[in-house]
């Protein structure tokens, strides 16, 4: 994995949340690393959306198991539960 | 596509439609009025594998695999007249089983999965409240940290299998201010003090399936009988709903293929004007419309299935099976008695039963309204 790879997989889920999740709560900004569960980004749909967006577009598989918050609720949690799978692969 | 089931899987169909026909249909109709839920049958269940079915092998589970789950189901729901027992195994199984297979600690696993998938513990979960239907995460049941335990206090209601329930997994909030983050899902066993099984319910249909509230008043257990994490409980529901609306369906299936063969068998012995009533167009068509709903929700149903033995979420897809199949079960049921005409009303012919059992279709697992939510929500809406 490459530093160009692992920046295009943050930006892309980035650009994901931004488009599809963020603009429809009427928040247009966030940081990597804030809570996106706590300010109402992410509820409980979101968070389907969220994994069928990384199974579909990155290839990765999530498991019911790893679908919590600790996994999910930042940009930078995601970007790390993505590169573990990439990287187990 | 391979839209076949393999030999093996239809082999198994057979045994299920044959076990089911032959142990799980005796004294029905006076079952269904007294409310009369077969605890012999459960333990007949239990024998032919069918509780252990989705559970890996090494906790005593068949090991079988999302499709062939889906196909033994399908084949109760045509083997057994008893909708009421097969939604009570339902339940037993996507909402106990699968949570603590998926969740569970090992020591959860070892301690309870044997018992449930032998028959000897009947498994629940209790997740609605008087104040939270549809909106399942505003409940108000709570779970207090207090040294090595948690202590539970709340109301539950409509929780499936409560009078004969060993095993209860009860959803609590740990921190309101968590909102739904801190919805999670506790282990409590039956009596326990402070857990509470109120009165039985009587409903329209699913008679059969015992139904009930719950209360919690101070309720203490070992802070180990927390499932997975405080705020695990989102994850753990979906899991569970998007198991049961899968193959809850499945035995919806097989409940109308049983509908409509009955409906095509009277309506060839059936002869009005000198001709078997099938011939006139009116109840043909009736025939025609119930076999496209059957094999229109078998293939949504088997698609959602599909993506879930391919380990992904189909929460669209088994959310467009679980609304289809529901409301094509219901209106399938109508035809059928119009099809029997003032027999389809009455209780011997046993199809008025299929209709009253049918509706609850449109209400458990997330109503129909919720199923149009989760869909447009997943368009962004």
């Amino acid at each position: 994995m490459t530093t160009a790879n692992q920046a295009t997989i943050k930006d892309q889920v980035r650009q994901f949340i931004r488009e599809e999740l963020a603009s429809a709560k009427g928040i247009s900004t966030f940081r990597d690393d804030e809570s996106l569960m706590a300010n109402g980004v992410i509820d409980s749909l979101g968070v389907f959306r969220l994994v069928t967006f990384m199974e579909e577009n990155l290839g990765v598989r999530v498991g019911d198991e790893e679908i919590r918050a600790e996994n999910l609720e930042s940009v930078d949690k995601i970007e790390q539960l993505i590169l573990s799978k990439i990287k187990k692969n | 596509m391979d839209f076949a089931w393999t030999d093996e899987q239809a082999a198994f169909r057979k045994e299920v439609i044959r076990f089911a026909q032959q142990e799980l249909n005796d004294d029905m109709i006076r079952r269904d009025h007294d409310s009369e839920f077969s605890r012999s049958h459960w333990n007949k269940c239990a024998d032919f594998g069918i509780q252990g079915l989705p559970v890996p092998q090494e906790y005593g589970g068949g090991g079988a695999d999302t499709l062939t789950t889906l196909c033994a189901l399908e084949a109760l729901g045509y083997g057994c007249r008893d909708n009421g027992f097969l939604f009570s195994l339902n339940a037993h199984m996507w909402t106990t089983e699968i949570p603590i297979t998926a969740f569970g600690s090992e020591a959860q696993k070892r301690r309870y999965l044997p018992k449930l998938i032998s028959g000897e513990w009947i498994g629940l979960h209790a997740m609605t409240e008087p104040g939270a239907g549809s909106d399942a995460y505003s409940l108000r049941t709570r779970a207090a940290r207090k040294g090595n335990c948690y202590v539970l206090n709340g109301t539950k209601t409509f929780a499936t299998n409560a009078e004969h329930g060993d095993l209860f997994i009860i959803f609590a909030n740990v921190d309101p201010d968590l909102n739904p983050n801190g919805v999670s899902a506790f282990l409590v066993e039956k009596g326990t003090p402070g857990l509470i099984v109120g009165k039985k319910l009587h409903k329209m249909g699913l008679r059969t399936s015992p139904i009930g509230e719950i209360a919690l008043v101070d309720c203490e257990i070992p802070a180990e009988n927390l499932l997975d994490k405080e705020g695990s409980g989102q994850a753990i529901f979906t899991t569970s709903m998007e198991w049961e609306r899968t193959c809850i369906m499945a035995s919806h299936l097989g409940m109308m293929q049983r509908v409509m063969e009955t409906c095509i068998k009277y309506a060839r012995e059936r002869s009005q004007f000198g001709q078997p009533i099938g011939k006139f167009s009116a109840i043909g068509n009736k025939i025609a419309d119930m076999d496209v709903r059957l094999e229109t929700g078998r293939l949504l149903l088997y698609k959602a299935a599909w993506l879930k033995s391919q380990g992904r979420h189909p929460l669209r897809e088994s959310s467009i099976a679980k609304l289809y199949v529901s409301e094509a079960c219901i209106q399938s049921c109508l035809d059928a008695i119009q099809i029997h005409g003032g027999y389809g009303y009455m209780t011997d012919y046993q199809i008025e039963r299929e209709l009253r059992d049918a509706v609850a279709g449109k209400i458990y697992s997330g109503t129909s309204e919720i199923q149009r939510v989760i869909i447009a929500g997943l368009h962004g809406f």
